[in-house]
C-alpha cells in the first residue's frame, strides 16, 4: 500500500488503470482563446452541459462507453496562464518538449524519425497545447457522437490540428504481430487491474507515477503552483508508424543467417514469442499461451543455474522487455524500480496481409506515462534502448557457462532504437569467454518510425479545476 | 570515453582542515560502496586546498581560503545519471555540502537535484571551454574492463 492513500476521484483514470477498448480518438489541439479554453476545460471536468466528462481513477460501478483524459504541453500550460517562474519548476524534459533538438537527439528521433518530419501538425512543437484523448469501449457511434459534441465545444476556444485514431486487434496485438499489454508496473496505491498479471518485481513507488507522493529516490516531484502538484502526472505521447514488411523481411534474412527460424528470431529480439509467452519460461517454443498467472512471473538472475539467465542464453539482454526492465538484472546507476513507465498505447491502421502488402501507415499511437520524463521515458529511450552500455559486470551462476552480461548486448533496441544500418547489430549469447561464441546479426535498418510526439502534463483533476478558474498572468 | 569531473567548492570560512578530513574518513565507506554501486565512475578522489598558501597546500590551521575538491573519471553523461549517483550517494553529499559555501541549502540532495546540478555545473572547472581535453589510456568503460578481466 502507498504511504499516502491516493485519491483516485481526483486522479485523471488513464495515469492509473487501463482502459480496456476497441476505438480511440486522440485530438491534437492548439489553444486560439485561453478564455474559452479553460471555460471548455471546465466544464469537461464537471461534466455539465452535455459535456464528455474528463474520467477520474475512481472505480466504475459499470463499464463506462467511453473516457475522456487531457494533458498540456508546456507551452499549452503557458497559454492557460502559468508563469515562466512556474513552468521552471516542471520536469526538464517537458519544459524542453519533444520537438526541441536536444530531446530528438535524447530518444532517438533522427533521421526520418526526426520532428520536422512529424504529421498532424505535431512538428510545430509550440502550437500544439494539448492532446485531448477519447477512448470508447466498442460502438463506433458513440466515437463519433463524443467527437461530434468535443468539436462543437473546441469552437472558438481550441483548434483541431488533427486526429488520430486507433483501433484494437484482436487478443491484444499489435501490428508486428506480438500480443502486447502484459507487463506494467505495480504501483503502490494504484487499483489492481481487473485481471491481474502478477510478477515478482518489487511494488513501486507511487511517486515514480503521481507528482505529490514519495519516488523511489525517497523525494517527491513537485511543481508550482501548488494547485498543480498533488496527483497529478507526466506522458509522452508517441505515434509510432512500424514497416511490417520490413520487420517480417528482416526476421526472414536474420533468421537465416543465425541459422535459427523467423519465429524464433521474432521471440528474441522482444523476449516473448508472438503469443506473448516469455523466452524466460519457454526458451525452445511459443507453446500454448500460458494463463495470466504465469505470463510474467519470471526474473533473469538466479542463484540456481538451471535457472539463471544472467548471460542471456534464453531472453537475450538486448531483447525489447529486457532492455525497458532489467527486472534484477545488474545495470548502472540504479536499478529497474527506479526508470518502470506505465504503456498506454494501442494499433492503428488497417491490418497487414503479407499476401498482399501495402504502404498504408500503420503502428502504435498513445501515451508512456511517468512521473518523470526526464527520469523514465527519456532515460529508457536514451541510455537502454540506444546505448549497450548500460549493463553490469556479471558472470552466469553456471560455472561451465563461460561470459559476461557485458558483453552478451549490442546496438540498440531492435524495435525502438535508432538502428542505423552502419551500426546496427543484436547479440544471441552464447556459452563463451567473452562472448566468443556469439552471434550477431549486424546492418539491419530502423523499423519503427516516430511520426509524431509531445510530452504532456496531466493535471489532477483538482488541477483542472484550477486551471479553468485561473486568471492570465499579466508581467 | 571517459569525461572528466573537477568540482572546486569554496569552504565555509573558519573551517580547520581535519574537520573536513574527519568528516571525509567518516564516509568512505559509504563512498566507496555508492560509487561501486553506481558503476560508472572509473576513479575519484578529494582534495583539499588552501587558496591562501604559495603553494596551495593547507597548513593543518583554520583558514578562510580553503577549497574542497572532487575529482573523477566517469562513464556516460552526468545530467542523466545524477539522480541515480543521489540516490547512492546522497548522504556523503549532504554531509560535505554543510562545509561549502552555499552548500546547505542543496541538502538534503535528493530534494534538490536540479540545484545540485546546477551547482555542479557552475563549479565544475572541466566545464570550461578552456580547459583542456581528458587524456585517456583506454577507450572502455568501467563495466567493460571489470568483465574483460571477471573470468581467467
Amino acid at each position: 500500500m502507498s504511504d499516502t492513500p491516493i485519491d483516485y476521484s481526483d486522479v485523471q483514470g488513464t495515469v492509473l488503470r487501463g482502459y480496456r477498448v476497441d476505438l480511440a480518438r486522440h485530438f491534437i489541439l492548439k489553444i486560439t482563446d485561453s478564455a474559452a479554453a479553460k471555460r471548455l476545460i471546465g466544464s469537461m471536468v464537471d461534466g455539465t452541459a452535455g459535456m464528455p466528462q474528463i474520467t477520474t481513477a475512481k472505480r466504475w460501478s459499470s463499464k463506462p462507453e467511453f473516457f475522456v483524459n487531457i494533458g498540456f504541453t508546456c507551452q499549452g500550460l503557458k497559454e492557460l496562464g502559468l508563469t515562466p517562474g512556474q513552468l521552471s519548476t516542471f520536469d526538464q524534459g517537458f519544459q524542453l518538449g519533444a520537438t526541441s533538438p536536444e530531446t530528438a537527439k535524447t530518444v532517438g528521433d533522427v533521421g526520418n524519425s526526426a520532428p520536422d518530419r512529424w504529421i498532424g501538425g505535431l512538428s510545430d512543437g509550440m502550437s500544439v497545447h494539448a492532446i485531448l484523448s477519447l477512448w470508447v469501449t466498442d460502438d463506433p457511434i458513440v466515437l463519433e457522437a463524443v467527437t461530434a459534441r468535443l468539436r462543437e465545444a473546441f469552437e472558438g476556444g481550441m483548434e483541431e490540428l488533427s486526429s488520430h485514431d486507433a483501433r484494437a486487434l484482436p487478443d491484444n496485438r499489435i501490428h508486428f504481430g506480438y500480443r502486447d499489454n502484459i507487463a506494467q508496473p505495480t504501483v503502490s496505491g494504484a487499483p489492481p487491474r481487473k485481471h491481474p498479471i502478477p510478477d515478482d518485481q518489487p511494488v513501486v513507488k507511487t511517486g515514480e507515477f503521481l507528482l505529490g507522493y514519495l519516488n523511489e529516490y525517497g523525494s517527491t516531484y513537485k511543481v508550482d503552483p501548488v494547485e498543480l502538484s498533488t496527483n497529478s502526472s507526466y506522458s509522452s505521447f508517441r505515434i509510432l508508424e512500424q514497416d511490417v514488411a520490413g520487420f517480417e523481411a528482416f526476421l526472414e534474412k536474420y533468421a537465416e543467417q543465425a541459422k535459427i527460424d523467423p519465429e524464433t528470431l521474432a521471440a528474441k529480439v522482444c523476449g516473448r514469442w508472438r503469443n506473448g509467452n516469455p523466452l524466460e519460461l519457454m526458451p525452445d517454443g511459443a507453446g500454448t499461451p500460458l494463463p495470466l498467472s504465469e505470463l510474467n512471473d519470471f526474473t533473469y538472475v538466479a542463484a540456481d543455474a538451471s535457472e539463471d539467465d544472467t548471460l542471456g542464453l534464453k531472453c537475450p539482454i538486448g531483447s525489447h522487455i529486457r532492455r525497458n526492465n532489467p527486472r534484477n538484472g545488474m545495470v548502472v546507476g540504479t536499478d529497474s524500480t527506479h526508470h518502470r513507465i506505465v504503456r498506454r498505447a494501442m494499433p492503428y491502421g488497417p491490418d497487414f496481409d503479407p499476401k498482399n502488402p501495402d504502404p498504408a501507415a500503420r503502428g502504435l499511437i498513445g501515451h508512456f506515462i511517468n512521473g518523470s520524463i526526464t527520469n523514465q521515458f527519456e532515460f529508457l529511450m536514451g541510455q537502454w534502448d540506444n546505448t549497450s552500455t548500460f549493463v553490469k559486470s556479471a558472470v552466469g551462476a553456471d560455472p561451465d557457462c563461460l561470459g559476461n552480461a557485458v558483453f552478451n548486448i549490442s546496438g540498440d533496441d531492435v524495435f525502438v532504437g535508432v538502428n542505423e544500418a552502419s551500426s546496427s547489430s543484436f547479440t544471441l549469447a552464447e556459452c563463451g569467454k567473452k562472448g566468443s561464441n556469439n552471434v550477431e546479426i549486424e546492418g539491419f535498418s530502423r523499423m519503427i518510425t516516430t511520426r509524431g510526439g509531445a510530452y504532456c502534463f496531466l493535471p489532477s483533476i483538482s488541477g483542472l479545476r484550477y486551471l479553468a478558474a485561473s486568471s492570465i498572468a499579466t508581467d | 570515453m571517459a569525461n572528466p569531473l573537477t568540482l572546486l567548492m569554496p569552504v565555509v570560512p573558519n573551517t580547520s582542515p581535519a574537520t573536513i578530513a574527519n568528516a571525509l574518513a567518516a564516509q568512505q565507506s559509504a563512498i566507496e560502496t555508492g560509487l561501486t554501486n553506481v558503476g560508472t565512475v572509473h576513479f575519484s578522489r578529494f582534495l583539499l586546498l588552501d587558496s591562501s598558501q604559495p603553494n596551495l597546500q593547507p597548513t593543518g590551521s583554520s583558514s578562510d581560503n580553503l577549497v574542497l575538491g572532487v575529482i573523477t573519471e566517469y562513464d556516460g553523461d552526468f545530467d542523466v545519471y545524477i539522480q541515480d549517483f543521489v540516490d547512492q550517494i546522497g548522504g556523503v553529499f549532504d554531509a560535505l555540502l554543510v562545509f561549502v559555501v552555499g552548500g546547505e541549502k542543496l541538502t538534503p540532495v535528493a530534494n534538490n537535484v536540479a540545484a545540485l546540478t546546477t551547482f555542479i555545473q557552475q563549479n565544475d572547472a572541466s566545464q570550461n571551454p578552456s580547459e583542456p581535453s581528458l587524456y585517456s589510456a583506454y577507450p572502455q568503460t568501467v563495466q567493460q574492463i571489470l568483465a574483460a578481466f571477471s573470468q581467467p
